[in-house]
């Protein structure tokens, strides 16, 4: 049985190639994920090594815990590093500050680092510093700054050059002192760098007379375990040490959850190809095994019994699926460079050092693209195991088109299941929600693909019809092989039916998030303008000194600055809070206070989402406990309740004094302005335009340009997740090539026939494509309908966070329509070239 | 009333032959050779084979197997090139034609009648006699189907698919598609290979009808003497030459050629 199974897959290796590509391509996107994410965590992990690398020993506040939003520890006092330089086995200490430091270039506009921070340190000094000096020297006094080699090299500054620098103080100008790179890298993994002197920097960041930290060398021959505990031994309440090693460790675990998601939100894409591509492969061994019932027939014949072919063709769909998956591996490794290649396009520069293929993934690669071959081929091995001897007989001409009481009953239930377990996901308030809503997809994509063989050949003769209008016979005779066998036209745009469901919510989702935004700034947004960052990939970074400066100006009515930060409950879980300014904030936006009133923040407490309230079973005048990283936990009173979030964006508000007592870094993510009655538009404008042009990392809009900056950021998540799904769409079409030409190999005498009495090659292919186009247009169809049944029922799920309005972007559907007919032609150019080809007399006398 | 019908069929018949091109043979081969594959293996299928059908006459060409008929046919039919000579149909010179001319050659000039597998499975029957036609997007004689339908007597089973058909049924389409087009000339291959003798019968009679009375030309591979029986003339065939014919054949002389070709 063996042998005959291995010469069966050598004589049909072109038929089962295009099923291999498949399962290359989806576990290429899976290797892929893993290569990319592995490598950018190694990366990660060595440059923290390498930045803690000539720290034995670091001194900071104890920490409740680590958020990476206006969280970080609370400054030490640095006179403790006269304290640390005397114990014993120090070789050499030194305190060390940190905040938001900008550059701007010799044009005026500030440099952002696309993904990575703007870092401004004070300069410490060896071995303690990963920078090592290039050119110049270090900075002294307050005029003087360091630049990383990166953002030196890209904006021709040198030393001694004049460069400005945006701090939470303001905009000053430096005198270039030194170019620093790190180690053989020019900046720290894409960020940008500028470093003071000690003195200096504690100005610039708001923190004179305080460190964030004391790092520590040890003498030669000290162990780093005992220095530590001898430096803690003069260390006050509430200050720790910390080893190197675990600092490093600290920070990289950060990064990692950080990974762990991107890594999550990838395998969902290359789960999504994957699954396209068993849609595929159950196809192909579907039409390979109704295309050798003769065979089997004969097989049984001579004395095979059922178990042993079904075996046949299980291992069959085994080797294949070893083959391809190990040719995918291969495939991934490039493809983690192409998704390298993808985000940067869209913004999201990573760095590199060698792609990391782990064993993990190895293994995985293999399991996964086997497992779904093999399952998919579970079915079709199934049905070839039932054959009778009779069949080798008989001519095979598989005519399913048959009611089956079986699959409606059944393919009804699942959709219904898929349905049912989407919904729940979407509303219940489960805690595995996504998990849910990607199981009811999946389902409820099965569930319809059994259903849909069902109105195939009706649906298919009625989009067919056009054809057969304009194209006279070829046309028909398209209409007609689309509609002859249901099942397979069902299964073959099956797969191009979950990538245009998928493309198809998606842009519902962003044509919906778009509508929404723009109600949002119509309704609840009162401000004439809204200052905030220009770019948003880079941190909060607005210094509260332009919110002050805005104020005083006489056209300018009403000053609210926006700020945002991380919190955990007493259960342990982070949320986020904004704070603002609660005399201000209602001329600025509709909160739609219920209860209390957002004046009384000024007394300090917090203002509580209704909904959250209620989950959280507060009333106006309990406390609520909240746990800051700097602060540790406090009681903080419910003073009011508002039902409108939207501008908010968070469910807890708090008052800027209090942010003040709590968080370590004020710094503003937004500014919403309101002009005075009697000023015009235009006049604020000019005047708030003159201290914002001061700021160069911020941009000041009014609505329309935010319904705008919204819109484009919205098509740019848009663009990025549609090229994700890509492969998916590529995969479905491949799937309509190789069942084309499967169908062509199935119909090689009717092609001779029609060849002999006089068709044209040119009609011969003509009746391919629109065959190939009408299966196209009916994936298409049933996919867009799906998508928008998923969009309503996410957009309805995702209403009460602010996504209200259900917008169906009827011209881009239609657009996604159109594409996958001309999708449909190209799927049809080589089965329909082999068709117009075919030696009419060999195909004549074809069995 | 027997003189009416008895006009109206001469008058069928001229217009058809006029309709048809004026040439006396409707189809010839001259030294028409086929060889397959190359040196030491290669086969004569034809060896320099010259013979001519003329218009309005039913041949049968005959010989055992390996002797070159089927290929004889393909050839006259242009769906086989020839290693050399020429073959025409009418005027045309077929083995001078490009692909896409021997196409519409096969389409407007020339009817089939294979031994099985003629119809397209997912066509009426009517579709399927129109087939050629709806090829060429030209409107057929409606007069002309409806008689040949008639002929055939197919009326009731015209909306009706191959699957729903008798093999004697499907061929009796396959025949009146073959002559749907008015074309020059018909060629069959062992058209009555697959049917019972009756039915078998019900085929050579239209076959014989479509010459007599409507002038059709149309030359049949068989290896069946009673089939060649029904024809004008019977071509004998023997390892790619010609060597032998008979003209008003009988089943008996038929068996007797065929059996000195054998021995």
């Amino acid at each position: 049985m063996l042998r005959t199974t291995l010469k069966n897959l050598m004589a049909h290796k072109l038929r089962l190639g295009l099923t291999a590509l498949a399962v290359v391509l989806g576990v290429g996107f899976v290797a892929g994920t893993f290569v990319l994410t592995d490598t950018m965590s190694r990366t990660f992990d060595d440059l923290f090594t390498d930045v803690t690398k000539g720290v034995d020993v670091y001194v900071r506040s104890e920490s409740s815990f680590e958020a990476q939003i206006g969280g970080s520890r609370k400054p030490i006092p640095d006179d403790l590093v006269l304290r640390v330089r005397d114990v014993d086995g120090v070789a050499i200490a030194s305190g060390s500050v940190d905040g938001y430091a900008q550059f701007v270039d010799q044009s005026g506009k500030a440099i952002t680092p696309n993904g990575a921070p703007t870092l401004g340190v004070n300069w410490v000094p060896e071995p303690l510093t990963p920078l090592t000096l290039r050119d110049g020297d270090a900075p002294v006094g307050p005029d003087e700054v360091v630049v990383d080699a990166g953002t030196a090299g890209d904006n021709g500054f040198e030393v001694g050059d004049r460069i400005t620098v945006l701090t939470q103080a303001g905009a000053d100008e430096f005198t270039v002192s030194g170019v620093a790179g790190f180690g053989e890298a020019d900046n720290l993994a894409g960020a940008t760098l500028a470093a003071f002197d000690t003195e200096t920097a504690q100005k610039l960041f708001d923190r004179k007379g305080r460190l964030a930290s004391i790092e520590i060398a040890a003498e030669d021959g000290v162990a780093t375990a005992d220095l530590q505990t001898r430096i803690e031994e003069v260390l006050p309440q509430g200050v720790e040490a910390s080893s190197g090693a675990s600092v490093a460790r600290e920070q990289a675990q950060s990064i990692q959850q950080g990974l762990g998601f991107f890594n999550t939100a990838l395998l969902v894409f290359a789960g999504v190809a994957l699954f396209v591509g068993a849609f595929i492969i159950y196809n192909t061994f579907s039409i390979t095994v109704a295309q050798r019932m003769r065979e089997f027939g004969l097989l049984r014949a001579l004395g095979a019994n059922g178990r042993q072919i079904m075996g046949s063709v299980l291992l069959e769909a085994l080797l294949v699926g070893v083959t391809a998956s190990l040719v995918g591996l291969g495939v991934g490794v490039a493809i983690a460079v192409l998704l390298q290649v993808l985000l940067a396009t869209f913004g999201i520069e990573l760095p590199s050092t060698t792609l990391q293929l782990l064993p993990r993934t190895i293994i995985v690669s293999l399991l996964v693209g086997t497992i779904v071959t093999v399952v998919s081929s579970v079915l079709p091995a199934r049905k070839a195991s039932r054959v009778t001897p009779m069949e080798a007989l008989r001519d095979a001409n598989p005519s399913d088109a048959r009611w089956s009481v079986a699959r409606t009953v059944t393919g009804a239930l699942l959709t219904a299941a898929g349905v049912a377990t989407l919904m729940f996901g979407l509303f219940g308030n489960s805690s595995q929600g996504l998990s849910l809503v990607g199981l009811g997809a999946f389902t409820t994509f099965i569930g319809i693909s059994v259903l849909t063989p069902l109105f195939a050949a009706p649906l298919a003769r009625v989009i067919g019809a056009p054809f057969k209008k304009v194209m006279h016979l070829p046309g028909k005779l398209a209409q007609q092989n689309a509609a002859r066998n249901p099942r397979r036209t069902a299964s073959t745009a099956a797969a191009l039916m979950v990538g245009l469901a998928l493309v198809g919510l998606v842009g519902i989702f962003a044509a919906s998030l778009k509508a929404s935004t723009n109600k949002i700034v119509d309704e609840s947004l009162k401000a004439d303008f809204m200052i905030s960052n220009a770019s948003i990939a880079a941190p909060p970074a607005i210094s509260p000194k332009l919110g002050e400066e805005i104020a005083r100006l006489g056209t300018v009515r009403s000053v609210a600055p926006l700020r945002q930060a991380q919190f955990r409950d007493d259960q342990k879980r982070s949320l986020f809070l904004s704070a603002t300014d609660p005399s201000t904030f209602g001329d600025v936006a509709d909160l739609e206070v219920t209860e209390g009133s957002i004046e009384a923040l000024s007394e300090g407490g917090v203002l509580l989402f209704a909904p959250t309230a209620e989950d959280l079973d507060l009333a106006v005048g309990d406390d609520l406990e909240m746990r800051f990283a700097a602060a540790g936990a406090r009681d903080i009173p419910v003073v009011g309740l508002y039902e409108n979030k939207s501008m908010v964006n968070t469910d807890y508000l708090i008052s800027l004094d209090t942010y003040d007592e709590v968080f370590t870094e004020p710094v503003d993510s937004a500014v919403l302005v309101t002009k005075s009655v009697d000023a015009s538009p235009a006049e604020a404008r000019a005047e708030i335009e003159k201290l914002t042009d001061e700021f160069p990392n911020v941009e000041l809009r009014d609505q329309t340009e935010i319904k705008e900056r919204s819109a484009a950021d919205v098509d740019q998540l848009l663009g990025l997740v549609t090229a994700l799904l890509g492969l998916a769409l590529v995969i479905a079409l491949l799937g309509i090539t190789n069942t084309l030409a499967l169908s062509v190999f199935e119909r090689t005498r009717e092609l001779g026939l029609l060849r002999a009495v006089g068709m044209a090659r040119s009609q011969t292919k003509s009746m391919i494509r629109w065959e190939s186009v009408i299966i196209s247009l009916f994936g298409a169809l049933l996919g867009i309908a799906v998508g928008i049944f998923f969009g309503w029922a996410f957009v309805a799920a995702l209403n009460d966070q602010g996504i209200t309005e259900f917008a169906i972007p009827f011209g881009q559907l239609i657009i996604y329509i159109l594409f996958a007919g001309v999708a449909g032609i190209v799927a049809a150019i080589p089965p329909a070239r082999r068709a117009a080809r075919l030696n009419v007399l060999e195909a004549i006398a074809t069995e | 009333m027997a003189d009416d019908i008895q006009i109206i069929k001469e008058a069928a018949v001229t217009e058809a032959m006029q309709e048809r091109s004026n040439a006396t043979f409707a189809s010839r081969a001259v030294a028409a050779t086929k060889i397959y594959g190359s040196g030491e293996t290669s086969v004569r299928a034809l060896d320099s084979v010259t013979v001519s059908f003329p218009s309005g006459e039913f041949t049968a060409i005959m010989g055992p197997s390996g002797s070159g008929k089927s290929t004889l046919l393909h050839c006259l039919a242009g769906l086989d090139d020839l290693t050399s000579g020429q073959v025409f149909i009418g005027d045309v010179e077929v083995t001078a034609l490009d692909e896409k001319g021997k196409t519409r050659l096969r389409r407007d000039q020339v009817g089939f009648i294979f031994q099985s597998y003629n119809l397209v499975p997912t066509l009426t029957a009517e579709e399927n006699i129109r087939l050629p036609l709806d090829l060429a997007r030209r409107d057929a004689d409606e007069e002309w189907l409806a008689k040949i339908i008639d002929i055939v007597g197919l009326g009731d089973r015209l909306t009706h698919r191959p699957t729903e058909l008798s093999g004697g049924q499907q061929q009796r389409v396959a025949a009146a598609r073959a002559m749907a087009s008015k074309p020059d000339i018909v060629f069959a291959d062992e058209p009555t290979g697959n049917l019972d003798s009756r039915r078998g019968s019900e085929i050579l009679e239209f076959m014989r009808t479509a010459v007599k009375d409507f002038g059709q030309t149309i030359v049949m591979v068989t290896h069946d003497p009673i089939s060649a029986s029904y024809s004008d003339r019977v071509v004998l065939l023997a390892d790619g030459q010609i060597v032998d014919e008979i003209r008003q054949p009988t089943v008996e002389r038929v068996l007797d050629k065929l059996k000195s070709l054998e021995g």
